[in-house]
C-alpha cells in the first residue's frame, strides 16, 4: 500500500451498492463487480484511452443522468451505475458494428480464436447481422522479425499495444503511422521490429493482430490445454501459462486475470519465447556412463545402482563427510529438499552447498540480519504501489524485466519516485516525476550506499534521536560514516553531492520504500559491505522515519531462494535452523585436494558458471566419482562420471520460492520427455537403490515434511496462491552491521586500464537459454558494449572484432559503442558459451582490470 | 533498442548545424514544439534526413517510431529528398475535367513517376494537389515557385523542359499547410 491513503466512495452498480477507492473509473469498477460491461481497448494495466468506443454506460450523480464512456470516467460519491440500458447497447453496438466491417472473419486460423474480446463483444451484444456490407483489408502480414507476426488485417486500432509498449516496457517500438483510413499500428518507417521482445503486444492484443510466430500451433487458443506454473530463468518468479496440444508446449502466454501471480500477466522475452529448451533434440536422452572417457547409454536401473554401491562404498572407505552435493538454483524447493535430506540423514553428511552460497555466504546472512533488525520486506506484489524505488546496481530491463514493468505501472499510477543508482547510464524509461540517476563510478558502491546513510543522519532527514534509542550502536555507525565527506565521496564515486541529497531525501521522507539490489554487487569484491551499507540505510530510515522499506537480496535464478531455504548449505539446515554439522572449507578446494570422493551435482554449470572456472575444473578432475544430473549436456556434464537426464520444468511438480520469498507452484503441463525424470524422482528412487528409502514419497507429504522442518512454510503449499513466507518476530536487538574502514578502489593499472562488467543479458540467462531457438534469434551473439569516447582512443567502432584480455585470460568479442557504458568500463554479458567471460575474473575478487585491442 | 545505440555511419554527409541552430533556439523540449520544428528543418534540407530526426529525438525525448508516427500523419513532411522541382497537379473537379489527368499520364510518360514520386536526375517530384483554388485558370500546376495556368496537356513538355537540373534558381521551400 501507498502511503497516500485514498478517499472510499460509495457507488451502485445495477442497483447493487458497493464502495470503491477514489480515482477508480467505472469500467474498473464494473469488472471488479462482474458486471459486463462491453469494451476492446481497456486495460488496467494501462492509462485510460477511450478508442474502441463500446464501453458506454448510464451514470446518474445528483438525480442528473449522463452517458459516459466507461474506461475513462472516475467514479463519484453515490454514483448509480447503469449498463447495458437500451440506449447504451444502441451506442455500443453502432462502434463494433462499423469495427466489424474491416474485420476479417478467419477465425479458425487465428490465434485468439475462443478467447478473443472482439468475439465476446459481439456476442455480448448480440450483434448478429451487421448491416453495414464488409469490406475487408488483405494486406500481407509482416514477418521482418524472427518471433512477433503482425498481421494488420485484424488490428482494431485499440493502441493497447502501442500503450503496453511504451507505458508497461518503456521500449515504445511501436505506434500509430499515417492516418485516416490509412492508420495502422507498426515500427518507424516499417523497418523490422528490434525491441526488448516481451511480448507483451501479443498478450494485450484483443484480435490476433499480433501473433507469437514460436507458437508451434496456429489457431483455436481456446482448445489448447492451459497449465498455469512458475518461468524458471530469473528469480523474480512469473506466472506462466503454459500451453499445450497434443501433448507438446506450444507456447506460452501470460494471465493478465486478477491474483494470478506476482506479475499482473506480464512477461520478459524468455519467459515468454524460451520454451525452446522443453522439446528439443540436444537433451540428453539416456543415462549416461563414462567409460574410459567414452559415455555409453545404460539403463536407469544400472546408473542408480551403480550410484548407491558407489555412495555406500564411499561413506564405508572414508567416512561420510567425504561425499558431497551441489543443489540446485533451478531445482524444485522439494527435489532441494530431497536431496539435503539424502545427504544429512541417509548418508549422513554435512557437505552440501549452492554455487550462490560458495561464492557469497554473506548473501544468507543479509537477509537474516534484515528480519533481525525488524525489515521483513512485504510482498513484492505491492511494489507497484511503492512511494521510492531504489535500484542498486540492477540493470533492470535485463535482470529483472518484470519488475520494471510493475515500477512503471507505480510511475504511472502511484507517483512512484525512481533512484537508480548503476555505474553504468542504464536505460529505464518510465513516467516518473522524481528519476534519480546516480551514475557512479565503477566499484564505488559502497561510496554511494555509505554517503546516502551519512546525508540522512546530518542533513536531520530522519529522526537520528529516535534511531539512536532504538539500535545501541548507532553511534558506531556515525563514527564508521565519518569518511564519507561530500567532496571525499565525488572523489570516490564521481558523483556531486546534491544528486546524492535529493536521492537521500526522497528516500528518507515517509514513504513506502522499496530497495531492489542487483548481483552486480558480487562481482564489485565488496558485496558484504555493500550489504551492511544497505542494511544500515534500511535500518536508519524503518526506526528513524515512517511508512516501510522492503529489500531482498540479490537472487540470480528461478530458485535461488528456495534452495538456501532448503538448507543446501553447511551453515543451515531448512528454515536457517542452524546446523551442527561439519561446515568444511571451501567446497571446490575440499574437492581440489582430495577429502571430497564424491559429488554429486543436481542440474548446475559450476565449469560454464562459477566465477572460479580453472579451481572448477580442477576440483571436478580430481573428485573420483562425479554424478550430474541435468537435462542438456553442460561442460560440467562432459566432466561426470555418471550422467542422469533430469526433466525440465514443464514435466514437473513442485514449488520455486522467488527473491521476494514468494513460494509459487510448478506443475506438469506434460509427461517427462524420453526417459528423463524429474530429480524427484530420481531421488526417491536413489533412495530407494540405497536400501534405506524415504518413508514419505509423494508431493503433498514432502511439503508437510519441509513444513515442519522449516515452519517459514506453514501456510505456503502447494503454492497456488503465490504465498510469501514470513519470518517469525525477531527477538534480537537490531544492530548497525559496521563495516571495516574502507580500502577505495583501487586506481586503475596502466597495462589494463579499463574494468570489466557483466551480467545477464536481456534475453539470455544461465545454461539454458542458449538451447531456446527464439532466444538464439533475437540474442544470437554477445555483442561488448563501450563508450563511443573510449572506442575513439582505441580506434574501434560498432560491429569491429576485439580482444578483451585480462591477466589471466582473453575472449574475442564484437563490440557496440554507446553511451549507455561509462567511460572506463567495458561491459561483456555473460551468457554466451563462445565468449566465456568468466576466464577473464578466473577466481579475482573485485573488479577485473581488462585491456581491450582491435583484433586481426 | 534503437534509441541506445550510436549511428556511427551516416548514409550521406549532412551539414548538421542548420538543425543544431533550430534546436538551440527552442525554448524548452516541450512536445509542442515539435511539428514546427519538424517544418522548419524541411525548409532547410527539404526533406527530414535520419540525422537530424536523431538528434530531435534525443532533444524531445520520443522515441523513434513516434516522431516518424508524427511525420507519417502530415503528408507534406518527407523522409527522402525531393527533386528540385516540386510539381503540385492540381486534381480538383475543374482542373480534371479540363484535363489535368492527362497531363498526369505525360509526366508519366517521360519520366516514369506517379504522384508522390521522384524521377531518378532527382529533377521533378510529382504530386496531386485537391483544389489549388485557381479553378478559372484550370487546368493548372505550381512547379517550384512558379504557378501555370490554363495550360495545354499537349504542351506539358514545353513547360517542363524549362526547368533544368543546373538551373541556378533557389531550390524551393514549403509550409506545413
Amino acid at each position: 500500500m501507498s502511503t497516500v491513503e485514498k478517499k472510499i466512495l460509495n457507488v451502485k452498480i445495477n442497483g447493487e451498492e458497493t464502495t470503491v477507492p477514489e480515482g477508480t473509473v467505472v469500467l474498473e469498477v464494473c469488472k471488479q463487480n462482474n458486471v459486463e460491461v462491453s469494451n476492446l481497448c481497456y486495460n488496467r494495466k494501462l492509462k485510460p484511452f477511450a478508442a474502441c468506443r463500446t464501453c458506454m454506460v448510464e451514470t446518474v450523480v445528483d438525480g442528473k443522468k449522463e452517458l459516459v464512456y466507461s474506461c475513462t470516467h472516475p467514479v463519484a460519491e453515490g454514483m448509480e451505475i447503469r449498463t447495458a440500458t437500451e440506449e447504451t447497447d444502441r451506442y455500443n453496438k453502432a462502434c463494433l458494428e462499423m469495427l466489424l466491417v474491416e474485420h476479417p472473419l478467419d477465425c479458425p486460423i487465428c490465434d485468439k480464436s475462443g478467447v478473443c474480446p472482439l468475439q465476446d463483444n459481439t456476442d455480448l451484444l448480440q450483434l448478429y447481422d451487421g448491416r453495414f456490407e464488409t469490406q475487408r483489408r488483405n494486406e500481407p502480414s509482416i514477418k521482418t522479425n524472427p518471433i512477433i507476426e503482425f498481421y494488420l488485417n485484424r488490428c482494431i486500432m485499440c493502441g493497447l499495444c502501442v500503450r503496453a509498449c511504451d507505458e508497461i516496457q518503456g521500449a515504445k517500438a511501436l505506434d500509430f503511422h499515417k492516418r485516416g483510413m490509412s492508420v495502422g499500428i507498426g515500427t518507424a518507417n516499417d523497418e523490422p521490429l528490434d525491441c526488448e521482445f516481451c511480448g507483451q503486444c501479443i498478450t494485450v492484443c484483443p484480435t490476433g493482430a499480433l501473433m507469437d510466430m514460436t507458437s508451434g500451433a496456429r489457431g483455436l487458443a481456446a482448445m489448447f490445454t492451459e497449465t498455469h506454473s512458475t518461468c524458471n530463468f530469473c528469480s523474480w518468479g512469473c506466472t506462466v501459462k503454459l500451453e499445450t496440444k497434443k501433448g507438446e508446449v506450444i507456447r506460452i502466454e501470460a494471465d493478465e486475470n486478477y491474483n494470478v501471480g506476482i506479475n499482473e500477466g506480464n512477461l520478459c522475452a524468455k519467459g515468454r519465447f524460451g520454451h525452446g529448451i522443453i522439446h528439443n533434440e540436444q537433451r540428453i536422452e539416456n543415462p549416461l556412463m563414462n567409460v574410459g572417457g567414452d559415455f555409453q547409454e545404460v539403463t536407469w536401473d544400472e546408473a542408480l545402482n551403480t550410484i548407491a554401491d558407489r555412495m555406500q562404498a564411499t561413506v564405508n572407505r572414508s567416512g561420510p563427510d567425504s561425499l558431497a552435493a551441489i543443489g540446485s538454483e533451478k531445482l524444485t524447493n522439494e527435489e532441494n529438499y530431497l536431496l539435503q535430506k539424502l545427504f544429512r540423514e541417509t548418508l549422513g553428511s554435512n557437505q552440501l552447498n549452492n554455487l550462490a552460497n560458495i561464492r557469497a555466504p554473506y548473501l544468507n546472512q543479509f537477509m537474516l540480519n534484515c528480519f533481525d533488525n525488524g525489515i521483513s520486506s512485504k510482498p513484492i506484489t505491492q511494489l507497484q504501489e511503492a512511494d521510492v524505488v531504489l535500484v542498486f546496481n540492477s540493470d533492470l530491463p535485463s535482470e529483472y524485466p518484470v519488475g520494471g514493468n510493475s515500477v512503471r505501472f507505480g510511475t504511472v499510477f502511484n507517483n512512484t519516485d525512481i533512484l537508480i543508482a548503476n555505474p553504468r547510464r542504464v536505460v529505464f524509461d518510465s513516467e516518473a516525476k522524481v528519476d534519480v540517476r546516480m551514475t557512479f563510478k565503477h566499484g564505488s558502491d559502497l561510496a554511494v550506499a555509505s554517503r546516502l546513510a551519512k546525508i540522512m543522519i546530518d542533513n536531520g532527514l530522519i529522526d537520528a534521536s529516535k534511531a539512536k534509542s532504538s539500535i545501541a550502536n548507532f553511534d558506531e555507525l556515525v563514527q564508521s560514516l565519518s569518511s564519507y565527506t561530500a567532496d571525499n565521496t565525488e572523489k570516490l564515486t564521481g558523483l556531486p553531492d546534491d544528486v546524492l541529497t535529493r536521492a537521500a531525501e526522497r528516500f528518507a521522507r515517509d514513504a513506502d520504500r522499496f530497495v531492489l539490489v542487483g548481483n552486480d554487487i558480487l562481482d564489485t569484491g565488496q558485496g558484504e559491505e555493500i550489504l551492511n551499507a544497505l542494511l544500515n540505510l534500511c535500518t536508519l530510515v524503518n526506526f528513524g522515519s515512517t511508512g516501510s522499506v522492503s529489500i531482498y537480496p540479490p537472487r540470480e535464478h528461478c530458485n535461488s531462494q528456495g534452495v538456501n531455504d532448503m538448507g543446501l548449505e553447511p551453515e543451515f539446515l531448512p528454515g536457517y535452523q542452524p546446523s551442527k554439522g561439519e561446515k568444511g572449507r571451501d567446497f571446490f578446494e575440499n574437492c581440489k585436494d582430495g577429502t571430497t570422493k564424491f559429488l554429486y551435482i543436481a542440474g548446475e554449470d559450476p565449469v560454464g558458471s562459477f566465477y572460479r572456472p580453472q579451481l572448477v575444473t580442477e576440483a571436478l578432475r580430481t573428485v573420483p566419482f562425479l554424478i550430474v544430473t541435468d537435462v542438456y549436456m553442460t561442460e560440467t556434464a562432459k566432466m561426470a562420471d555418471l550422467i542422469l537426464p533430469s526433466s525440465t520444468y514443464a514435466e514437473k511438480d513442485g514449488t520455486y520460492t522467488n527473491m521476494s520469498r514468494h513460494v509459487q507452484a510448478v506443475t506438469s503441463a506434460i509427461l517427462p520427455q524420453g526417459t528423463s525424470k524429474p530429480d524427484f524422482d530420481i531421488l526417491i528412487e536413489l533412495a530407494e537403490a540405497l536400501g534405506k528409502p524415504f518413508q514419505k514419497s509423494t508431493l503433498p507429504e514432502i511439503q508437510q515434511e519441509i513444513e515442519e522442518a522449516a515452519p517459514v512454510y506453514k501456510g505456503t503449499f502447494p503454492g497456488k496462491d503465490s504465498k510469501q513466507w514470513v519470518p517469525p518476530k525477531s527477538d534480537k536487538k537490531p544492530e548497525f552491521k559496521i563495516n571495516p574502514a574502507s580500502n577505495d578502489a583501487e586506481a586503475a593499472q596502466e597495462s589494463f586500464p579499463f574494468t570489466l562488467q557483466t551480467n545477464n543479458h536481456m534475453f539470455h540467462i544461465g545454461s539454458y537459454s542458449q538451447h531456446a531457438k527464439a532466444l538464439v534469434d533475437i540474442g544470437p551473439e554477445c555483442i561488448a558494449e563501450i563508450h563511443p569516447e573510449d572506442a575513439k582512443g582505441l580506434g574501434v567502432a560498432s560491429g569491429d572484432q576485439v580482444v578483451i584480455e585480462s591477466s589471466s585470460s582473453k575472449v574475442q568479442v564484437k563490440i557496440k559503442t554507446t553511451r549507455v557504458t561509462s567511460q572506463g568500463m567495458v561491459y561483456v554479458p555473460k551468457n554466451w558459451p563462445e565468449v566465456p567471460v568468466n576466464n577473464l575474473r578466473n577466481g579475482e575478487e573485485g573488479l577485473v582490470q581488462v585491456k581491450v585491442s582491435k583484433s586481426g | 533498442m534503437e534509441t541506445n545505440t550510436e549511428t556511427t555511419e551516416e548514409v550521406e554527409e549532412i551539414d548538421l548545424a542548420p538543425a543544431e541552430e533550430i534546436i538551440n533556439q527552442l525554448p524548452d523540449n516541450s512536445r509542442g514544439h515539435l511539428i514546427p520544428t519538424l517544418d522548419k528543418v524541411q525548409g532547410i534540407y527539404r526533406y527530414l534526413p535520419d540525422p537530424v530526426m536523431e538528434m530531435l529525438m534525443e532533444f524531445f525525448n520520443i522515441a523513434r517510431a513516434e516522431i516518424y508516427g508524427v511525420i507519417s500523419f502530415y503528408p507534406q513532411l518527407r523522409i527522402t529528398e525531393p527533386g528540385k522541382y516540386i510539381i503540385k497537379l492540381c486534381y480538383g473537379t475543374a482542373c480534371f475535367v479540363k484535363g489535368a489527368p492527362i497531363i498526369n499520364d505525360k509526366i508519366h510518360e517521360k519520366y516514369h513517376i506517379k504522384p508522390g514520386e521522384t524521377d531518378a536526375e532527382k529533377l521533378f517530384t510529382l504530386q496531386t494537389a485537391s483544389c489549388l483554388g485557381n479553378c478559372g485558370a484550370a487546368p493548372m500546376a505550381i512547379i517550384g515557385d512558379d504557378t501555370h495556368g490554363t495550360i495545354d496537356p499537349e504542351k506539358t513538355y514545353d513547360i517542363l523542359s524549362e526547368y533544368k537540373k543546373d538551373d541556378e534558381e533557389t531550390p524551393v521551400t514549403e509550409e506545413v499547410g
